[in-house]
């Protein structure tokens, strides 16, 4: 399990290069929770990255890194307005997580579909012993 | 999710099974009986199942034809024959990410309500309970998540 804890780094680096790739980088950007907290926040509208880092119990250097992760993994844009730093989210970002998860339903429906068949077939088998 | 929380990206399929628990519950731990449904390809393709149906046991799919190999494995995590098992899950479907897998089987009747629930995030995060809530992204996401399907 620990090596997901680790995951972000690893995979900024491939984050542009593939579908996949990103995909990986959303995931492992949503694994922490000040970075879902971050997200939270930023789900309410754009916010400075001074504001941003207010509410957190760490150094504004400890949050840098977290919305750098979230910045390679493409789910928050960072925009420089005079002396401002302004974050705010990429909601397209959030269609290749929904893109998961349907391609994981149907997966899932399909699979189960195939086991109530083997049931039947068992059941048949059954009776005609 | 049991506990009312929303922790991350998760996928839930409901199904009412026409079937007891402990039938059920042995199509997804018996090799013989999971190689008869597990895999997503049908008719010719060669598929083969291993499993360990302890905690910290594993299993495995392979599933091989001419032109390819696949595999799907993982570690279980509980095994509560015939209620609940949970297992993490490795494979194409997940990128070869860590997921995690939990079967609920509640009796009904001489049926079976069946619950699978697929989470894509870490179990360690999960399990921090720093759940501070997801707000709007979970609100999008809900929307393709919980259409049960009977």
């Amino acid at each position: 399990m620990e090596a997901w804890a680790d995951g972000p780094r690893m995979h900024t680096q491939k984050s542009a290069t593939s579908q996949a790739g990103r995909l990986d980088a959303v995931f492992a950007a949503l694994a922490d929770p000040t970075r879902r907290a971050i997200l939270e926040r930023l789900s309410q509208g754009e916010a400075r990255v001074t504001d941003v880092a207010a509410p957190f119990a760490m150094s504004l250097n400890a949050v840098s890194k977290h919305i750098r992760v979230l910045e390679a993994s493409g789910m928050v844009a960072r925009q420089r307005r005079g002396r401002d730093h302004v974050l705010s989210i990429n909601p397209r970002s959030l269609d290749e997580v929904d893109g998961w998860i349907e391609r994981t339903r149907r997966y899932w429906e399909q699979r189960l579909d195939a086991m109530e068949r083997l049931l039947l077939d068992l059941e048949k088998d059954s009776k005609r012993v | 999710m049991s506990n009312g929380e929303m922790t991350g990206p998760i996928v839930q399929v409901r199904r009412r099974v026409r079937a007891a628990p402990e039938q059920v519950f042995d199509l997804w731990t018996k090799p013989d009986l999971m190689a008869r449904w597990m895999s997503p390809f049908p008719g010719a393709v060669d598929c083969k199942a291993s499993a360990d149906p302890r905690e910290g046991g594993a299993f495995s799919l392979v599933m091989s034809s001419a032109e390819a190999n696949r595999e799907v494995s993982g570690v279980y995590v509980q095994v509560d024959r015939p209620r609940k098992l949970v297992f993490t899950w490795v494979g194409p479907l997940t990128n070869h990410v860590n997921t995690l897998v939990t079967l609920e089987l509640t009796p009904v009747g001489e049926e079976t309500d069946l619950v699978l629930t697929h989470e894509r995030l870490p179990t360690t995060a999960i399990h921090e309970g720093h759940t501070r809530g997801w707000g709007n992204i979970l609100d999008h996401l809900a929307e393709t998540i919980g259409k049960a399907a009977d």
